[in-house]
């Protein structure tokens, strides 16, 4: 581990935690509901970056691997009652085959395109739902009647240790063999072809670790919400916000992704009293961000050496 | 609000910083006569860019206002708090998150959308916050608190159902269309949404009732841009109206049926022609234009509406939305049941809620009890709420329904081939 | 006579569509630039122009230069303060640039949306048509104005097709797509070409959205729609192929119409998204495009 890891960075991740896990003991419910939408939308952005940072694939549609995720569970749930542990594992189960349905065809694919059936694939998901409303509830959504708990601590908790967990996954995955690889095969595919390495099967491990991730992600957000709908888990909006966060904190260091989409959800809060004009506000300073510091928020304290 | 003077002040505005724009923002306290303890805040939910989302917000502030000019409720003023969700489910969530916990809220009128109701009504129950939607139309909304009342009681629906949209429209199409002009069929236009299912059963079975034959039910994708083939189509089958359940389209379905001079009239529920500015939006498009709404300036449809409009219109500069209207008297509504209560306790202010009684601006307010079917609905119905239907005449909205509350009479424009 | 209709209208609509994207195609062929800002920058020229004809002494003729000026504007800011910076920071990779122009212009379509909402609300509006009247084409009773758009697009994109291939500039355009380095070499200025081919794009997406207003509407929530659509459209021809463009402009508005005549108008953009997808996989160079 600390030869992954690094031993300041470690620290670091520890007093994270530490800090973070006892920050219930002093917060309003409001914050710590902000908090855990904020850490959903963190592991969104690291499954994203995996994607793009390190295979080097351009994914607009982050939300369809959610929302497969999140409608999955959502409608075993309101359909057939089924406990909340076995509808997510269920969603995480459909991200995955949607996601590898996607994926295989699409990785031929290069830059542009791989992106264009990323946004087509949620076009089609967000028509399906509304289509087929009778199942879904249509583009008003669907409340789930069960939920991860009403406490927001026991949230908060929940969201916090998922987040950790999927950071210490994604980012030992980023810094393993296969991540190394990865971020060879993004940057020049066929010279890591060359080297030998099976660049296709590397990718679809990491589109479908991103999809297995996402999909839970999903599905947990909408136990937390208590409802899901097209404007929560699938609207292009989302994707957008989730790779803005990965962008803003920094590309490439899946821990940066995460703190950029927290950061953003949080700012997007503390800009709440400019009413309807915090959007344009959130996005003015996400593009300065990006255009004076292309490197993000984190990106000079986390990226690996060898890749400057 | 799109006159030209409006925009450039608003161009102007846009330019001051954020800060200034923050202080604008806050500056929305109300005055009003004084009653020294802290006051009773009420959270209120609304979109500025939209105009049905701006309608709310505006007219809860000057709902507040009269109620401390009144003298406040329990020796206490009321305080709105505004927020703005862009019409975000997930951004609405947060903001009842924050005007519960952080804010402190008594009560919550949150959006039009069916969607961002039916997202903050499991808050609504977890947090045990009394809400009230004053413009969204889902019929879900009251059909989850039936289902599990003692979870879901703090929400209440205070607009009518599509159900009951349906069923004031067949009302309305058999009073005067069947009668003065002998429309005997219909195709039926909506767009396909979540809100307009229940909408269309409705009118499928309340039209044949109201002498009607449907002969088509056509719905079409929201995201439709040319309506030239579904005006084609339903040309095609020569019914003698078009009904229609239209939101999240509207200026340009209106637009293109004017332009392809479409000879047959649409009378049903059109969302974006309840607004002051649809005229202006479409250049006069609309005319002949049948909708159902909640209310039309200069329709005194209580003693209360004319004055309310007319003080909306002093103060912002346009007449307000249909959810206007309802949020004018919901605040009133809420006001009334902390009264009745004597406190801001959830359960007791759904208690007083239930067992309101309130003539408001668009009519007297009550609420379908536990065991109807559409729980904490608004009723529908002569000496409820009916709501009503105009028409666009030259630019003005004339009320053709209720006939008792009608100021004109429903008339085509000369492309428009009525049977009679 | 269905079939009639169907040929009558969608003809106008593929040829607005045509319009909206040749601009989009021309960018990212000569310069490598996706610009995701697109329908933010028909949603200026459209509610700009709007605004002109409805509220001042301009008129509607006014109202349509207006937009069209508001649409270059808009255009060159998304250059100036987005693109360009982007293209030449140091601090960024060669192979980021992309994803960095693609999250860029995003943010920048963000705020043009929002920034257009807070002044104008969301509301969509329509311009009064050029010319107003239907004639009948075929029996089909036909908006003459729909008659007019189609007739100014091919006009339009005539004009732009004379431009790139019998003038100088237009063939120092060519020449940067194909060899933008042996350009350079040649004594060429590369941003000389690329402020040309904005300022031709500009007055493209700007007159396309100022149409759009004046034949379908437009309003500040269909600015990804269009963005997404003038995307599927360029990709489906094959990106950076003008003709592959118009070519795709007409196979997606023909599949629309068809699909809201024959099957039903709920499943409109369907088959078009699939044939998008299908394409993507089987031929992803596009109908027309070079790899």
């Amino acid at each position: 581990m600390t030869t992954v890891f690094g031993p300041r960075l470690l620290l670091f991740i520890a007093v994270f935690v530490l800090v973070a896990s006892v920050l219930p003991l002093w917060l309003s419910a409001y914050v710590l509901g902000v908090l855990t939408t904020a850490y959903y939308f963190g592991v969104f952005s690291m499954a994203w970056d995996l994607l793009f940072g390190f295979a080097g694939e351009v994914n607009f549609g982050p939300t369809f691997l959610i929302g497969l995720g999140a409608y999955t569970a959502a409608l075993l749930d309101n359909q057939f009652h089924l406990p909340i542990p076995v509808t997510v594992l269920a969603g995480a189960l459909a991200a995955l085959v949607g996601g590898l349905l996607l994926a295989v065809p699409a990785l031929r694919l290069r830059g542009p395109y791989f992106g264009l059936v990323t946004l087509v694939a949620v076009l089609l998901l967000q028509n399906a739902i509304v289509i087929f409303a009778a199942f879904t509830g249509g583009e008003i959504g669907m409340t789930v009647p069960d939920v991860l708990s009403i406490d927001p601590k026991v949230n908060y908790w929940y969201a916090l240790a998922f987040l950790v967990i999927c950071a210490i996954l994604l980012f030992g995955l980023s810094r393993s063999a296969i991540g190394l690889i990865l971020q060879a095969s993004g940057q020049d595919a066929i010279e890591a072809q060359a080297l030998g390495f099976n660049v296709t099967k590397h990718k679809l491990a990491a589109f479908s670790v991103s999809a297995l991730f996402s999909g839970v992600a999903g599905a947990m957000l909408i136990f937390y919400m208590g409802a899901a709908s097209v404007g929560t888990v699938i609207d292009i909006g989302i994707g957008v916000q989730i790779i803005i966060g990965a962008v803003l904190g920094g590309r490439r260091t899946i821990l940066g992704a995460a703190i950029g989409a927290i950061f953003l959800v949080v700012v997007t809060e503390v800009l709440r009293p400019l009413g309807q004009l915090n959007t344009f506000v959130v996005a003015a300073v996400a593009l300065a961000v990006i255009l004076f510091f292309p490197d993000g928020l984190l990106g000079h304290v986390l990226r690996p050496r060898e890749s400057e | 609000m799109t006159n030209s003077k409006h925009v450039s002040a608003r161009l102007a505005r846009g330019m001051l910083s954020a800060g200034a724009a923050l202080a604008l923002t806050l500056s929305l306290t109300p005055g009003g006569a004084a009653p020294a303890a802290e006051p009773i805040k009420i959270g209120v939910i609304g979109e500025e860019s939209a105009v049905a989302g701006a309608s709310i917000t505006k007219a809860a502030q000057m709902a507040a206002d009269d109620v401390n000019a009144h003298g406040g409720v329990n020796g206490r003023n009321v305080e709105v708090v505004i927020y703005d969700d862009h019409s975000s489910a997930a951004d609405a969530v947060r903001a009842f998150q924050r005007a519960v916990s952080e804010d402190k809220v008594s009560a919550v009128v949150a959006s039009y959308i069916s969607e961002v109701a039916l997202a903050i009504e499991p808050w609504s129950a977890r947090l045990h916050m009394p809400f009230i939607t004053p413009g969204a139309a889902s019929t879900d909304i009251s059909k989850q608190v039936h289902d599990d009342y003692a979870r879901n009681k703090y929400t209440f629906h205070g607009w009518l159902t599509s159900a009951f949209i349906a069923q004031s429209i067949c009302d309305f199409q058999h009073d005067t269309l069947v009668k003065d002009f002998h429309v005997k069929s219909t195709v039926v236009m909506s767009e396909d949404a979540a809100w307009t299912k229940p909408l269309d059963e409705r009118f499928l079975d309340c039209l044949p009732k109201a002498g009607i034959k449907v002969l088509d039910h056509i719905r079409f994708n929201p995201d439709t841009t040319d309506f030239t083939p579904i005006f084609n189509k339903i040309e095609g089958e020569h019914p003698d109206i078009i009904t229609t359940g239209i939101s999240h389209v509207g200026v340009q379905p209106t637009v293109q049926w004017h332009d392809q001079r479409v000879p047959i009239g649409m009378a049903g529920q059109s969302s974006q022609a309840t607004t002051s500015t649809f005229w202006k939006d479409t250049n006069g498009a609309a005319e002949g234009v049948i909708t159902a709404s909640a209310a039309a300036p200069g329709v005194a449809l209580t003693p209360n509406t004319i004055a309310f409009t007319q003080a909306y219109e002093k103060r912002f500069g346009a007449s307000p939305a249909y959810d206007g209207y309802t949020t004018y008297d919901e605040i009133h509504v809420i006001a009334d049941a902390m009264k009745a209560a004597g406190s801001t306790d959830p359960d007791k202010i759904v208690d007083a809620m239930e067992k309101t009684h309130y003539t408001g601006t668009v009519g007297t307010i009550e609420f379908y009890g536990k065991n109807d079917l559409y729980t904490h609905a608004i009723k529908y119905g002569p000496g409820f709420v009916t709501g009503l239907v105009f028409q666009w005449q030259s630019g003005k909205q004339v009320t053709v329904w209720p006939r008792d509350k009608a100021n004109g009479k429903i008339a085509f424009p000369a492309s428009i081939k009525m049977p009679k | 006579m269905t079939s009639l209709q169907i040929l009558v209208d969608g003809f106008a609509i593929s040829s607005l569509y045509a319009l909206a994207a040749v601009g989009f195609t021309l960018i990212f062929g000569v310069s490598g630039v996706l610009n995701l800002a697109h329908g933010g920058i028909m949603l200026v020229a459209a509610l700009i122009g709007w605004w002109v004809a409805g509220e001042t002494p301009l008129g509607v003729y006014g109202g349509t230069v207006a937009g069209i000026v508001a649409g270059l504007l808009a255009a060159y800011i998304t250059y100036f303060l987005v693109v360009r910076p982007i293209q030449r920071s140091s601090a960024i990779a060669h192979e980021e640039k992309e994803i960095f122009v693609l999250t860029g212009t995003l943010l920048w379509g963000i705020m043009i949306q929002t920034g257009m909402a807070y002044i104008f609300s969301d509301n969509p509006v329509t311009m009064r048509p050029l010319i107003g009247g239907v004639v009948n084409v075929f029996g089909v009773r036909t908006p003459r104005n729909e008659i007019m758009i189609a007739v100014l697009c091919w006009v339009v994109i005539g004009l732009l097709w004379l431009l790139i291939n019998r003038t100088r500039v237009g063939k120092q355009m060519l020449a940067a797509s194909i060899n933008p380095r042996g350009l350079t070499l040649l004594g060429f200025e590369l941003s000389k070409i690329y402020l040309r081919v904005w300022t031709i794009y500009g007055v493209l997406a700007g007159g396309a959205g100022v149409l759009l207003a004046s034949f379908l509407g437009v309003g500040t929530a269909n600015a990804g729609q269009l963005t997404a659509s003038a995307f599927s459209i360029v990709v489906l021809g094959g990106l950076g192929s003008v003709s592959g463009s118009l070519v795709a402009a007409y196979v997606v508005g023909y599949l629309e119409t068809v699909t809201a005549y024959l099957i039903s108008p709920t499943l409109r953009p369907i088959p078009a998204l699939l044939l998008l997808v299908l394409v993507v996989y089987v031929r992803p160079q596009g109908l027309l495009g070079r790899r």
